[in-house]
């Protein structure tokens, strides 16, 4: 009869190890089907070659921009505090979604005085708005009406 | 016992989440489960019931708000609405895009309300039944939950096991409760993971950070419709629904059955739905010209799935698809076990979840119907400004979980990476929540069977019931290797 001892002072190790051996018997089946259908189509198993782990012609600005903005977002707030930290990265975010060849228009809206109408100037300020109003309404509605805890 | 009582209130924050939920689901790359995932730290806010109207509205807002761009873009706003496109889109073109949304809402009312009705009708049996389950049957129904994500990882069946699996691995990290001993954390981490990983982190990275790497990858691309609204060729009718009536029950029903299936989710109730109708119908030749059938069968099923989805998660306490997953969340907040003594020890707020249900479907009818041609402005809303509040958002929901803890930020990016690369090698995101959220419970039921059996593991096989759950695991299993074989054999005949 299939048995299994049971004892308190170890039972913390009876599951995890059953679903150990799940997940590597799984594994082991995917690489046999994988195997197996490299053989039928005759290709390699491993085909570094022609993979491609991104999508063609992926953004290499904004998914790289994506993960640091975060990484740095996330101890920003213990240095500088949630509302500094969120205006400043919220902008950043909205800067790189909406494209980094806007910060050229900086120093052509100084040179010209025109800030409002050059266009890529204006998106700049919408997203320093953007940043400001959604920082501002957040921390008060979930900080101070609600009192939920902010970083 | 708790009066049960709702008020404006209530009612505002239904409105709210109906709202929310419609600009959620009608922007391409929003979906329901995202935009309750990030409101749900307000259930900190608020008592259960207030958070459940708000809740239940963004889970009917955001379903339904899907067909407004795939009726007037060709694209899915949810994958629920997959279907939607097929036959409103060639409506839209020809200049019967009001008619065809109207059509779209309509139908998906009728399909919410069908599968509210399941909902009070099928989860106090289910629940009923469910009471005299043991640690056994408690344990082999949450294998069968898991073995039915498998079965309808269609094309990934290995695949999706393997991530439900994960899942249950990954809960499993921190304190047993049995013997208060740690497990699998590193000692850097012996603090913040004493508790094992919350489940908001990991859900918000898994449906909101996940969406956004994606949406960076492809340069967050803007979509914007040209259909021209204010010049109908054709006006919306209730006539045009003569002849459908059938059709949408029918599409209602097969949605609430999906939904109740744990993991299927909205796509497949679309698909199904409306292969049934094509199948069906006398008039299959019409099926993706723009035929009002193809459209009532898909929206009519997406509602349909919001109370089916439900039914396993109140009465047995799994969730039938991501969204509900998420909404486990909620329960958990407020220390509430939802299972087979749900209703019995909580019938007020079985009461809310039916009244909400039927209030957001309600509002939600009322709120796009008369106002639609206005609402679809939505859709031109940039995502690249909405995406960075979406990353405060998480960022706040996250941080609020455990009342204040930079770590479970970190946890948020962490699972966002990690549904990254899940989405990357086709691993279902879905079956590792559904997973991640049983797993314990998987491993408490257990090893409880075990104690009371003295470790014999013939146990599994001694109860009536547990022997007829047997049963349908490997029914469901016999199915996932059939069709996983049939679709294998078509894809290769159709490359011949």
């Amino acid at each position: 009869m299939p048995h299994i001892t049971y004892k308190l002072s170890t039972s913390h190790w009876i599951f995890p190890p059953i679903i150990m051996g799940i997940l590597a018997f799984l594994a082991i089946i995917m690489l046999i089907q994988r195997a197996l259908k490299c053989k039928r189509q005759g290709t390699p198993f491993f085909n570094f070659k022609n993979y491609h782990f991104f999508e063609e012609n992926w953004d290499k600005v904004r998914l790289p921009g994506t993960l640091i903005l975060l990484v740095l977002y996330i101890p920003s707030m213990e240095l500088l505090g949630f509302l500094p930290a969120s205006i400043i990265f919220i902008f950043l975010f909205n800067v790189l979604f909406v494209g980094i060849n806007q910060l050229s228009s900086i120093p052509v809206a100084f040179k010209t005085k025109k800030f409002w109408s050059n266009h890529d100037f204006r998106s700049l300020l919408i997203s320093l708005i953007i940043a400001v109003v959604s920082s501002l309404l957040i921390w008060f509605f979930f900080g101070q009406v609600f009192k939920i805890t902010l970083p | 016992m708790e009066v049960f009582s709702f008020g404006l209130l209530q009612i505002f924050m239904s409105l709210l989440g109906v709202c929310i939920g419609v600009i959620f689901g009608s922007l391409p790359g929003m979906t329901a489960t995202m935009a309750i995932a990030i409101f749900l730290p307000l259930t900190y806010a608020y008592n259960l019931t207030t958070s459940l109207f708000l809740l239940l509205g963004l889970y009917v807002g955001g379903i339904s708000g899907g067909l407004i761009p795939a009726i007037l873009l060709n694209i899915p706003g949810t994958p629920s609405s997959i279907c939607t496109g097929f036959d409103g889109f060639p409506m839209a073109k020809r200049g019967e895009g009001l008619r065809a949304l109207r059509i779209g809402i309509t139908a998906s009312l009728i399909g919410g309300l069908i599968s509210l009705v399941s909902l009070w009708f099928f989860t106090p049996p289910l629940a009923r039944l469910a009471i005299n389950f043991s640690a056994i049957e408690k344990f082999l129904i949450i294998v069968f939950a898991l073995t039915i994500i498998a079965a309808l990882s269609k094309g990934s069946m290995i695949k999706g096991i393997f991530a439900g699996f994960a899942g249950v691995l990954i809960s499993l990290i921190g304190q047993f409760a049995d013997n208060n001993t740690m497990r699998m954390v590193p000692k850097l981490f012996r603090v913040d993971l004493r508790m094992g990983f919350q489940l908001l982190p990991v859900l918000i990275g898994l449906f909101a950070l996940v969406q956004i790497f994606q949406e960076a990858e492809t340069g967050v691309k803007e979509e914007h419709q040209n259909i021209d609204l204010n010049h109908e060729t054709r006006k919306f009718s209730f006539k045009d629904f003569k002849g459908q009536g059938f059709n949408l029950i029918r599409s209602g029903l097969i949605g609430t059955f999906v939904g109740v299936l744990p993991g299927v989710g909205g796509s497949a109730a679309s698909l199904l739905s409306y292969s049934q109708a094509k199948s069906m119908s006398k008039h299959p030749e019409k099926f993706g010209t723009g035929y009002i059938g193809g459209l009532v069968a898909s929206e009519g099923a997406n509602n349909g799935l919001t109370g089916g989805a439900l039914i396993p998660l109140l009465s047995l306490g799994i969730p039938g698809d991501s969204t509900t997953a998420v909404l486990i969340g909620a329960f958990m907040l407020q220390g509430i076990q939802v299972g087979p003594l749900f209703i019995t020890n909580n019938p007020d707020i079985w009461k809310t979840i039916l009244v909400a249900m039927g209030v957001a479907n309600i509002f939600m009818y009322v709120v796009m119907f008369y106002p639609i041609k206005y609402i679809v402005k939505v859709i031109n809303f940039p995502k690249a400004r909405i995406y960075p509040v979406i990353i405060l958002l998480c960022t706040v929901g996250s941080y609020a979980t455990q009342n204040g803890n930079m770590f479970d930020v970190w946890a948020m990016l962490f699972f966002g990476v990690v549904g990254y690369f899940f989405a990357k090698f086709k691993f279902s995101i879905p079956s590792f929540l559904i997973g991640f959220i049983l797993g314990s419970d998987l491993e408490k039921y257990f090893v409880d069977s075990i104690k009371g059996s003295g470790g014999d593991l013939m146990t599994f096989f001694s109860r009536p019931i547990g022997n007829a759950i047997w049963v349908l695991i490997v029914i469901s299993l016999v199915y996932a290797f059939y069709d996983e074989w049939k679709s294998k054999r078509l894809a290769r005949k159709t490359k011949k």
